[in-house]
């Protein structure tokens, strides 16, 4: 590159990399934040990659609480759904919606052939590739008929797919072939295959229940799979998803076959899913449709965690399914749920309140207006405060006082529940001093429908709350937290 | 030495017939114009040439191989890129990752080698690269450098426009389909790009087929211009005789201006 | 040739294919309009149904009706037309709205987390079990008992023929709208092309909004012709109905009014069918056989046509 000022290609001042460089100098932090964000930006992918395995091969070291390794058992076997699911998705665009059916296919794949069901025992090292490969090629049969079909069609028949894949083996227990030969029992109905045989590795097998080994075999095949993805990302093929991503017209034009891209995507996908499958079939020893079915949540759930993560990141793939996956579990626990619920609710206002004075009155303002409505409505009405809060402790009887607990509260949550979805969404209509004063009573409405209804029923809560987390992501943060800023479907 | 031919092409929309009866001729090395008001037929010539649409009738030929029937990225494989006229760059990759992917139909590693990173790979990587950096730096120093790391997306407007050339001679065409490559651009940025056509047939070998409006564009680069009008061409031969053709000139014009000259 | 059984599946197939119709003409005008497929339309046919079930508590309950099946009738279908059309016209405001310029996929996953979010939400204030509309308890099943006879030996209640003639009313109906209103034509206007009907004067906005509640209101009645021919009434019907529905619209052709029509019953005799005929679990592998050999043989639908996109 030639200096001076007379070479009229140099970069100059108030052009090209002056400007370019000046965005940086702008946005960079003082001191030591400053220092350590740009050192953690420079820091290779990896280097986090390797950090969380080690952080997570440390969990079932340090607790021997059996809840918290089933706990973080699941989380790694969501987190391996999420990382096919980034493929499909995140990285080649595709929208499917019949994904639980590869997971539910291999897991019922497994039983099959490593339990009493038909006879079958074979050993761990053939049944998880033969798993795999049955699954990569139901992928690609899935995906075949879909090569030519616009992103809609293929939500459509990928999420019929994943309904008719349920409905097989829920009613497999009758199974014949169009009424030619008798009826055999093929996947057990909705009793499901149980007894399945445990992993057997190298002479090496894991009890009944043992899901500390469960754990780090999820783990090691996540690692495995998840630089695996780091590599083809920095590949041809990796490019080649990227572009077809970003615009598959241009993508086929600069000489990608972007049809065979879409199929071979589809089934890395798959098969990642029906690794999965096998290693959930064997930790938990029996395999039920209903776990498969779109009602289960498990679509949804794993959609969410990519999506919160941001679809097209490998890092967010963990990120999301911890964070949902957590977020889950602490719901299932009335008074787990309430800390957080709490918790959160502050953690919003105070990120989203400026200048605090508004906080300040806010929640005075609250706390104000549930004392008064408690002392009016124990007046008139003594029955609706008879009630207790799901929480123990300080906090319940803090809670007794200051929420209207009705010592039935089905019907009057029940319509406070719609009552408080209408004023959230009147909520975000208003604004200024106006939206402020809203929130009080919407507030209170809040903390009334939990205390009532949701924590009570935490299995529903969950699926909700599941729910309002994908349509608040994305009208707010489509990208996810790590996610590139835009993914579009082709 | 005839690099793309067509014979007798035509193509309907429903019943719009866009493409009619063209015969059109490109010679090894040569740059040739495709001029004509909107709607002449000019980018579905390019769409049909690059395998986007199917012609109903006719043939197309590189050098002697058709191409009728095959898939765009076969065709892509076989020596053809193109440039769009909205731009279609990959605008969340980098610079640099818009150029290496295109190198995707000469290159052979797959998924299970580029996981295990093995030497033949690694080369290929590596030939990747310097293919890009190369192409890159064609355009002298305005996408090389810091510049290779940027996502597409912060480029300016002349930047993205040589970046999709960059790609499209990524691909190892030998045919450049360069489809209003001067368009939005200042007469600084418009003279650049002349000269970068010039530069792409001398040093880079390239037959260059281009759609422009900017008649100064046309006349600075063209061995020979073809003008189009409702999908049948009016007019062939050098600028000169085209530009002054009355068939042409009431194609742009109307008959009142064609009866004046 | 067992003409007993082929009459009552066909009676059977066009019930239910009436009611395929009426939610699939939702999801393509809403297609038509916004290219986007409403998830959630499937969980507002659940409402409309649970609107009318409400509706027959009010009146005393199945068993002791205070007032007439006509009136009752006309409520219900009062109700759940304006329930669901206003349920429609909410989930457009405040979920889809701020993504009408975004990729594809953002109000697709928004439509999935709206349609999760309302059957989990009915499951939470509904109950999860199954509730009836026990039609047959209505005044001593004057609906059902009340009908004629085909030359085949099979009786067909008044309650199919209200769905039926329904279904027929409300698509007339319908198709009358869009083809002479001044609405109905800047609808076919919008769903063309958005931009330039917004240039030639139309208020976008308004279009999209009647485009909700018309769809919608559609997909309440039809939930409440299901509850009438059918009874069952629970939070996850809308996934079920809404996914037949949808392959109904696909089929036909999506952003095709008449097309929705033909693929709803399509669907709804093919599923007879195969119920009848094979088994119930294979009905559901016809159904995605006829969708895969529609998509493969002609992926515009039946009667939609292919739009050709400028490149």
């Amino acid at each position: 590159m030639s200096t001076g000022p007379t070479d009229p290609n140099a970069p100059r001042v108030g052009v090209d990399e002056w400007v370019a460089s000046h965005e940086q100098r702008r946005t960079r932090r003082a001191g030591v934040l400053g220092v350590l964000e740009r050192e953690l930006t420079r820091l290779p992918h990896p280097a986090f990659y390797l950090a969380f395995g080690i952080a997570a091969a440390i969990v079932p070291a340090v607790t021997s609480d059996g809840y918290v390794i089933k706990v973080g058992l699941d989380t790694l076997l969501y987190m391996l759904l999420a990382l096919g699911l980034n493929i499909t998705v995140g990285y080649a665009g595709l929208l499917d919606l019949g994904y639980a059916a590869f997971y539910g296919f291999a897991a019922y794949g497994y039983a099959m052939l490593a339990s009493p069901k038909f006879g079958l025992h074979w050993d761990t090292l053939a049944v998880i590739p033969v798993v795999v490969a049955a699954t990569v090629l139901l992928g690609f049969l899935v995906a075949l008929p879909s090569r030519r079909l616009v992103g809609d069609y293929l939500a459509i028949v990928t999420l019929f797919f994943g309904e008719l894949f349920y409905t097989v083996y829920q009613n497999g227990e009758h199974m014949s072939l169009l009424g030619f030969t008798g009826s055999r029992d093929v996947t057990g109905g909705p009793n499901g295959i149980p007894n399945i045989d445990q992993f057997n590795i190298f002479g090496a097998r894991i009890g009944e229940l043992n899901y500390k080994a469960y754990f780090y075999v999820a783990l090691v095949f996540f690692m495995v799979l998840l630089f695996a993805m780091y590599l083809v990302d920095r590949s041809r093929t990796g490019r080649a998803w990227k572009s077809l991503r970003e615009d598959p017209l241009a993508a086929e034009l600069m000489g990608m076959p972007v049809n065979r891209l879409k199929l071979i995507a589809f089934a890395c996908g798959a098969g990642i899913a029906g690794l999965a499958g096998t290693v959930f079939a064997a930790a938990n020893t029996a395999v039920f449709a209903t776990e498969f079915d779109f009602t289960s949540g498990l679509l949804i759930i794993v959609y969410a965690m990519l999506i919160l993560g941001g679809a097209g990141s490998l890092g967010g793939v963990i990120l999301g399914a911890l964070v949902v996956n957590v977020s889950l579990e602490v719901l299932r626990d009335p008074g787990h749920a309430t800390w957080v619920f709490y918790t959160l609710i502050a953690a919003t206002l105070v990120a989203r309140m400026r200048p605090w004075r508004w906080l300040v009155a806010v929640i005075a303002g609250t706390v104000g207006f549930g004392f008064a409505v408690h002392a009016i409505v124990s007046a008139v009405w003594p029955r609706g405060v008879h009630g207790e809060a799901a929480v123990g402790g300080v906090l319940g009887s803090g809670l007794g006082h200051w929420v209207v607990l009705p010592s039935n509260p089905m019907t009057i949550g029940n319509v406070a529940f719609i009552c408080l979805v209408l004023a959230v969404l009147v909520l975000t209509l208003l604004r200024g001093w106006v939206q402020k004063l809203a929130m009080i009573p919407t507030l209170y409405l809040a903390v009334f429908v939990w205390e009532n209804r949701l924590v009570v029923e935490p299995s529903v809560t969950r699926l909700i709350l599941v729910g309002v987390i994908l349509i608040v992501l994305m009208n707010a943060r489509p990208q996810g937290l790590l996610g590139t800023s835009r993914v579009e479907i082709v | 030495m005839q690099l793309l031919e067509l014979r007798g092409i035509s193509k309907s929309f429903g019943g719009l017939k866009v493409i009619s009866q063209l015969d059109l001729h490109v010679d090894e090395g040569e740059i040739v114009s495709v001029i004509g008001p909107n709607g002449a037929g000019k980018t579905t010539l390019f769409n049909l040439v690059t395998g986007v649409y199917a012609p109903d009738e006719g043939d197309i030929l590189l050098g002697s191989e058709s191409l009728v029937g095959l898939e765009p990225h076969e065709i892509t494989a076989r020596g053809v890129a193109r440039t769009f006229q909205t731009l279609r760059l990959f605008l969340n990759m980098t610079v640099k990752e818009n150029v290496m992917a295109a190198a995707y139909s000469h290159t052979r590693a797959g998924i299970l080698r580029s996981v295990l990173r093995t030497p033949g790979m690694r080369r290929e990587e590596r030939d990747i690269e310097r293919l890009a950096e190369e192409k890159l730096s064609f355009f002298g120093q305005r996408l090389i450098g810091y510049r290779w790391d940027q996502p597409a997306f912060s480029l300016s407007y002349a930047n993205r426009r040589r970046l999709e050339i960059a790609r499209a001679t990524a691909t190892s065409a030998r045919l450049l389909l360069l489809d209003e490559p001067a368009a939005g651009m200042n007469p600084v940025e418009t003279q650049e790009i002349a000269e970068l056509i010039g530069r792409l047939r001398e040093e880079g070998g390239y037959t260059i087929l281009v759609i422009e409006h900017d008649m100064h564009v046309v006349e600075g680069i063209s061995d020979r211009v073809v003008a189009l009008d409702h999908g049948v061409k009016i007019a062939e031969g050098s600028f000169d005789g085209v530009a002054t053709n009355p068939r042409v000139v009431e194609a742009y014009l109307g008959t009142a201006a064609a009866a004046t000259k | 040739m067992n003409w007993n059984l082929f009459v009552t599946e066909l009676v059977a197939g066009i019930a239910h294919g009436s009611v395929y119709a009426l939610i699939a003409l939702g999801y393509s005008m809403v297609y038509g309009i916004l290219k986007l497929l409403n998830f959630a339309h499937g969980d507002i046919y659940m409402v409309g149904s649970f609107i009318g079930f409400g509706i027959i508590t009010v009146f005393g309950g199945a068993e002791s009706l205070t007032v007439s099946v006509w009136v009752l009738l006309f409520v219900m279908f009062f109700c759940a037309m304006l329930g669901g059309g206003l349920l429609g016209v909410m989930i457009e405001r405040f979920a889809y709205r701020r993504l009408r310029n975004a990729p594809r996929i953002a109000p697709l996953i928004t439509a999935l987390g709206v349609s999760f979010f309302l059957e989990n939400a009915a499951q939470l204030v509904l109950g999860a079990q199954y509730q009836s509309y026990d039609s047959y308890g209505w005044h001593n099943g004057e609906l059902w008992v009340k009908g004629f006879t085909l030359p085949a030996g099979v009786h067909v209640g008044i309650a199919q023929v209200i769905v039926v003639v329904g279904t027929i009313v409300l698509v007339v109906g319908l198709t009358l709208f869009v083809r002479n209103t001044q609405l109905g034509k800047a609808m076919r206007a919008t769903s063309f092309d958005r931009e330039a009907a917004a240039m030639m004067g139309i208020d976008v906005d308004r279009v999209i909004v009647a485009t909700f509640f018309i769809g919608s209101a559609l997909a309440g009645a039809a939930g409440v012709f299901n509850g009438l021919a059918y009874q069952q009434v629970w939070p996850y019907m809308g996934f079920v109905a809404g996914l037949y529905a949808f392959i109904a619209a696909v089929v036909g052709g999506i952003g095709n009014l008449p097309g929705a029509v033909l693929g709803g019953l399509l669907i709804g005799l093919a599923q007879s069918f195969s119920i009848g005929y094979i088994s119930s679990q294979f009905s559901d592998a016809v159904v995605f056989a006829i969708l895969i050999a529609v998509m493969l043989v002609r992926p515009s639908g039946l009667l939609g046509r292919a739009a050709v996109s400028k490149v």
